[in-house]
């Protein structure tokens, strides 16, 4: 009986581990159509961030006929991340598109590739300017944070320019909440020092009622949101997020308040344009968002590492994208509101 | 009679079997896989973990548990890692900070583990806390901490970067040899502590009271054993093991945040279970542990070298930790 409890045990994992292989068989030959097709392998962060998911769709569909991508999850683990940057480099894969968990990790990342003499095309967070001068086969792809910050402090002061009602104590000052990413992730902090700036620029005075880190996620979004509520109710007059996930989230607890029935009304603005976004934008309970652009971003990226792959010049030609100072490829943000929302979905 | 000696040596060798058929069978999928870098590979990417798994162990065989392991390796990640800066780089988490000889940051970080480990073990032994519930708290707790260190002036939750090449070398990507034939220091690091765990629980005084108390902490009370002090001095030794681990993961990464570790104890306990580890308390062995730890590296690496997405592998991991549990109950209630 004993024996027969461990031959089925072995016998299911052994089938389990085919049924995988046979699953990740299947998606490698879609990927390629040639065997001179570069290999790419591809580390993102992790699988269940929002936006890495769609510049992760957009790299799997933009590498048909260029390159072989092989896309691994690093569960917003460093170490996870090394593990499989280590295996890629085992198994000779011709060019690594890497997403950083932290980006001062890049350095090792960096030191091991040229080691192998692979390049790296690190993606959505920037690597220090010091790491990128370690080797020319660097390149990253990404956007300006501080782009989307302005952007999106656009957004507010065109609708506190266009709604008088909007200061809502007639102060002529701009109570605002903000609920920001991640403490220390770059965007984060940069997302939330210029869209206050942009605000401030247009000579708009502002008075931070409270602001509170969300981690990028909905569920503290609302978590926190009902929070300020509880503690600031009408006071309130924007609720600006460093993403959309925060902006939905806080959303969520602006509608259990009361808010976007009759004429309770909030402006939020979030950045990321994600699906979710576009639809709260066209139900009118979200006043405007930011593109980052994930379609580009993946496609920019792939690109890159297959030319990379191939030893091919790089070039704004053959790339399809601006190369500044010889390592950078910026993909520029668009401000999304109820107008436009259609065009991005 | 052959049957009855097959049964039982399958039985007994059960573990290092499911290791050979995964290891078998990703190399007849994909040959590539066979070769002195994969293994490389694995053993590198099961040196820490082994280092955390032998920690969690130590509590398993208790008849305790550990949630906070995964959080001590983090805390003391980066504790080791804000001393261990490049005097000219940047941003210093301490920027007057002179070069210190390197083993000062590294036992300072290994004194932090064992002291958080014997907090754990003072709650555990003395205020009578069930394990379950102590380790949740000081998990909880120690990321707290961890955070509020990381977040002070000048570094403010940026990730801690620019480590001296010596430490990472060392405690990270070094390797004694060349080529195909290196061995990296962290795998013998791993070894060393593996055969000291081994000799401690094998050989020591410590080690036949471990598994008394384990076994049956009133008749080990009964029989003259000093369960409190032996459940301190237990929790303390495997603090010390994540502090360990802590260090090495700084350096193997060249960083850390406050995030590093996060989960890793369900890791080590997985590791520990599938390993032979019995949950109830008494039973496990280091060979055991160390196949249990390779049985998930294997499955993480060898799984995504021949391409298996990462949801399968989930699900091929949680089923393989339900079924070993479930052996192991088999092979303890048969025993009864």
């Amino acid at each position: 009986m004993k024996k027969l409890t461990t031959v089925m045990l072995a016998a299911a994992m052994l089938g389990a581990t085919m049924v995988g292989c046979s699953n990740g068989g299947d998606k490698e030959s879609s990927g390629g159509n040639g065997g001179s097709t570069p290999s790419v392998g591809v580390a993102i962060y992790k699988f269940d961030d929002t936006f890495m998911t769609g510049v992760r769709n957009s790299i799997e569909k933009n590498a048909d006929g260029i390159a072989k991508v092989d896309v691994v999850d690093s569960q917003n683990s460093q170490p996870t991340q090394n593990d499989k940057i280590d295996l890629f480099l085992t198994k000779k894969t011709n060019a690594l598109i890497v997403n950083p968990v932290d980006r001062t990790a890049a350095g090792v990342i960096i030191d091991k590739a040229q080691a192998k003499d692979t390049p790296v095309v690190f993606l959505n967070r920037e690597p220090l300017p010091e790491d990128m001068k370690k080797w020319d086969k660097v390149y990253y792809v990404g956007a300006k944070a501080e782009e989307s910050g302005t952007l999106s402090g656009q957004i507010v002061v065109d609708y506190w320019k266009a709604n008088p009602e909007a200061d809502k104590n007639g102060d002529g000052v701009l109570q605002y909440v903000m609920l920001k990413g991640e403490p220390g992730h770059q965007d984060a902090e940069l997302r939330t020092q210029y869209s206050i700036q942009a605000i401030e620029e247009a000579g708009i005075k502002v008075e931070k009622v409270a602001e509170d880190t969300a981690m990028w996620d909905r569920v503290k979004g609302q978590e926190k949101m009902a929070a300020f509520l509880a503690a600031n109710g009408d006071k309130i007059e924007a609720v600006l997020a460093n993403n959309d996930d925060m902006a939905l989230g806080a959303i969520e607890a602006l509608k259990a308040a009361g808010y976007f029935t009759g004429d309770k009304y909030m402006p939020v603005v979030g950045v990321d344009a994600t699906a979710p976004a576009l639809q709260a934008l066209e139900q009118g309970t979200m006043l405007g968002t930011v593109l980052n652009d994930a379609e580009n971003q993946g496609k920019a990226a792939v690109t890159l590492a297959s030319l990379l792959a191939k030893g091919e010049a790089i070039s704004k030609d053959s790339v399809g994208f601006e190369i500044t100072d010889n390592q950078y490829v910026w993909i520029p943000y668009q401000k999304v509101t109820k107008d436009n929302a259609a065009d991005f979905k | 009679m052959n049957t009855k000696k097959l049964q039982s040596f399958v039985s007994e060798n059960a573990i290092y079997i499911v290791l050979a058929v995964l290891l078998v069978g990703i190399a007849v999928y994909e040959p590539s896989f066979i070769g002195l870098n994969t293994l490389r590979d694995i053993l590198i990417q099961s040196s820490t973990r082994v280092i955390i798994a032998l920690g969690v162990a130590f509590i398993l065989i208790t008849g305790g548990t550990d949630l906070s392991a995964g959080r001590m390796v983090g805390l003391t990640a980066v504790v080791s890692a804000s001393m261990l800066q490049e005097v000219d780089y940047a941003r210093r988490f301490f920027p007057n900070l002179p070069e210190l000889p390197m083993f000062i940051p590294v036992l300072i970080a290994i004194a932090v583990g064992l002291l958080f480990g014997l907090i754990n073990g003072v709650i555990v032994a003395k205020f009578k806390v069930p394990p379950f519930i102590a380790t949740l708290g000081t998990m909880v707790a120690i990321y707290g901490i961890n955070s509020l260190y990381f977040d002070t002036d000048p570094n403010q939750s940026q990730p801690i970067g620019g480590l001296r090449g010596d430490f990472t070398n060392l405690l990270g990507s070094g390797s004694i040899g060349k080529g195909d034939f290196s061995i990296p220091y962290i795998v013998i690091i791993a070894i060393v502590v593996c055969a000291i765990v081994w000799v401690m629980f094998n050989k020591t005084r410590l080690g036949k009271n471990m598994y008394a108390i384990g076994g049956n902490e009133q008749a080990a009370k009964v029989s003259g054993i000093n369960v409190s002090k032996n459940l301190i001095l237990i929790y303390s030794i495997a603090g010390a093991l994540y502090g360990l681990a802590g260090v090495m993961e700084a350096a193997r990464t060249g960083g850390a945040t406050n995030n590093y570790g996060n989960m890793y104890e369900l890791d080590a306990i997985a590791a520990c279970v599938v390993g032979g580890v019995s949950t109830t308390g008494g039973i496990g062995t280091v060979p055991g542990i160390m196949a249990g730890v390779l049985i998930f590296t294997v499955i993480n690496y060898g799984l995504t070298f021949v391409g298996v997405g990462p949801y399968w592998q989930q699900i091929i991991k949680g089923a393989i930790i339900v079924a070993a549990v479930a052996f192991d109950m088999r092979k303890y209630a048969s025993k009864k």
